[in-house]
């Protein structure tokens, strides 16, 4: 280390090192040990994971599938509803963490870190869901191509195994992403820890030391890794989407379902991450790193994808009209005034009525109107995967074998065990992980 | 040399580099990523493109070929549909296109800048809110 006169007079510290001193403090101050109240919210939700989720699953895989309720003609019930939700909760981390990253926006380092934890844990309740919904889950190891006795292979054109792939890349790609943008935070909290856990986010860190080789091919990685997650999150939604899109199910098969798809998950996963960090942004007393301009931004992201959203349900109608298939415009008009009518409307109401005030500037920045606002999109978007899987299966050509479907205990119960698994991952998170990007955050500073 | 101001660290650079010290020569270490020394420096783009690069085709080549191979080692006809169908196996190839492209980037990225680098984990040499220069004796 160089040690000649040019540093600065000690006291007297300049006020850009200041600055970027106070960003460092605030974020790890964050990190300091959690009260009881924490710990405890982290053992009711751990509590909930292992009964609602785990008790269930055990029950459902010892008594078998039947104890759910998916029967024909409704065979994808609220396990499907569950995973195409999750997934979708998962795009808007890679939206900010990444294309807002190729965009250079400003306002993605107060939210990227968090939302790409939100990506990896929703991913990862994503995957679940699958598995869950097997008949027999010790045969999951069929849907992987593997060389078995027979050399039989899996049929790489059903859109299900396109999932098989796309969704294993995305929690890959989503989980390295994530790390590597934690590489040099771990090292500035190597600095500020002692005894055991200076040792493992040194280790973590791998020797970081943010030296001129590091950082050229650091932002080299950075760089393409946010290039390769920009298309991977346009195509892994598609890919969901056409696991429905191409099946020959009235109100299915369109080829608006990939768009329509894609801007409903970035849609649901900003409001996601409004849910996660507006709380976060209190407890952690995080006020100065998360500013409220930046929030703001956020919710005209969700406004916008609000009224792409909107404009999907009303063209829907029209292209289900104008194609003059009785079976689709049967089905569009029973979205609307059958069995499921309840379910469309709420739908309608939260994700296109609900967002629209977000207009007003005075409302986009008040956290506690953006906070109720991103719990009714919540819900809207998994009513909106309702109304969809099961409105359309439930009424498909023949109306002999109509029939609808209402989800029983045992699927409600892992619903519920998912989003408990979800909020005690995240808080986990936020105790022993940086929740902002400190170096993107020094960055800023001049 | 420690600088606590980009400003400064920046101007000591232009200086050095004026005053005919060989960039190579020159190591540096700052908090946050500095693309103006970068550009004073006359740095290269790094060598992490080269794995990507290579692990983007191999993903693309295994994509296609594992499908097309595997649907071949068994003709299954169905509704005449082609057995070697490019469009559905192109979406296999995109996935392991990003998937070894992004893995080959992350993998290029610790080989370039020899990470983990176990002797300064050990260490108590730590990442610094402060910009440094050290100059190599040539």
């Amino acid at each position: 280390m160089a040690h000649s006169g040019e540093v600065a007079v000690a006291g007297a510290k300049h006020p850009a090192s200041e600055a970027r001193l106070q960003i460092e403090r605030d974020i790890i101050q964050a990190m300091q040990k959690p009260g009881l109240l924490y710990w405890g919210l982290v053992g009711l939700f751990a509590t909930g994971f292992g009964v609602f989720l785990l008790g269930a699953w055990a029950m459902q895989i010892y008594k078998g599938i039947g104890l759910g309720g998916q029967l024909n003609p409704v065979g994808w019930g609220i396990y499907i509803v569950n995973f195409v939700f999750w997934v979708g909760i998962a795009h808007s981390g890679t939206l900010i963490s990444a294309v807002l990253f190729l965009f250079r926006s400003k306002f993605r380092a107060s939210f990227n870190r968090a939302a790409e934890a939100m990506t990896v844990i929703a991913v990862m309740c994503a995957g679940m869901y699958p598995l869950i919904h097997l008949g027999r889950v010790w045969y999951f190891f069929w849907l992987l191509p593997y060389p078995n006795q027979r050399m039989l292979w899996t049929n790489f054109k059903s859109p299900l195994e396109w999932d098989v792939f796309a969704i294993s890349t995305y929690l890959t790609i989503s989980v390295v992403f994530f790390y590597v943008g934690l590489i040099p935070d771990f090292a500035i909290v190597k600095r500020y820890t002692r005894g055991v856990s200076r040792h493992v986010y040194s280790a973590l860190s791998l020797g970081w030391l943010g030296t001129r080789e590091q950082w050229r091919n650091y932002n080299m990685l950075y760089a393409l890794l946010a290039g390769f997650a920009t298309p991977l999150v346009l195509s892994v939604h598609s890919v969901v989407s056409w696991d429905f899109a191409m099946g020959l199910v009235p109100g299915w098969h369109t080829t608006i379902f990939a768009p329509y798809f894609v801007a409903g998950a970035i849609f649901s996963g900003c409001a996601m991450v409004l849910t996660l960090c507006i709380p976060m942004r209190k407890i952690q007393k995080l006020e100065r790193v998360m500013p409220i301009e930046h929030f703001e931004k956020l919710a005209k992201t969700m406004l916008f994808t609000s009224m792409i959203v909107g404009y999907a349900y009303i063209v829907e109608f029209i292209l289900a009209y104008y194609s003059g298939n009785v079976y689709e415009f049967g089905i569009f008009r029973d979205r609307a005034l059958g069995h499921y009518k309840w379910q469309y409307w709420g739908m309608v109401f939260c994700n296109v009525i609900v967002p629209l005030p977000l207009f007003i500037k005075k409302l986009r920045r008040s956290l506690a109107y953006l906070f109720v606002t991103s719990i009714f999109v919540n819900i809207g978007m998994w009513l909106e995967r309702f109304v969809i899987i099961i409105g359309s299966l439930a009424h498909e050509y023949t109306p002999y074998a109509w029939g609808n479907y209402k989800p029983r205990p045992v699927e409600i119960s892992i619903t519920i065990g998912t989003f408990c698994f979800f909020f005690m991952m995240f808080l986990l998170f936020a105790k022993f992980m940086p929740v902002v990007a400190i170096t993107e955050k020094k960055e800023e500073v001049h | 040399m420690v600088f606590e101001s980009e400003h400064d660290f920046l101007h000591k650079l232009e200086e050095l580099v004026k005053n005919g010290v060989k960039p190579r020569d020159i190591e540096t270490r700052a908090p946050h990523p500095v693309h103006r020394a970068e550009e004073i420096l006359g740095v290269r783009p790094s060598h992490v493109r080269l794995f990507v690069l290579i692990g983007g085709l191999t993903g693309a080549t295994t994509g296609y070929l594992f499908t097309s191979l595997t649907a071949l080692s068994w003709v299954l006809p169905v509704g005449n549909k082609p057995i070697v169908g490019i469009p559905p196996f192109t979406v296999i190839a995109f996935e392991l296109t990003v998937l070894f492209g992004g893995l080959s980037a992350f993998l290029g990225f610790l080989v370039t800048s020899r990470m983990p680098a176990v002797r300064t984990i050990i260490s108590n040499d730590e990442f610094k809110d402060s910009f440094e220069i050290r100059v190599k004796k040539g």
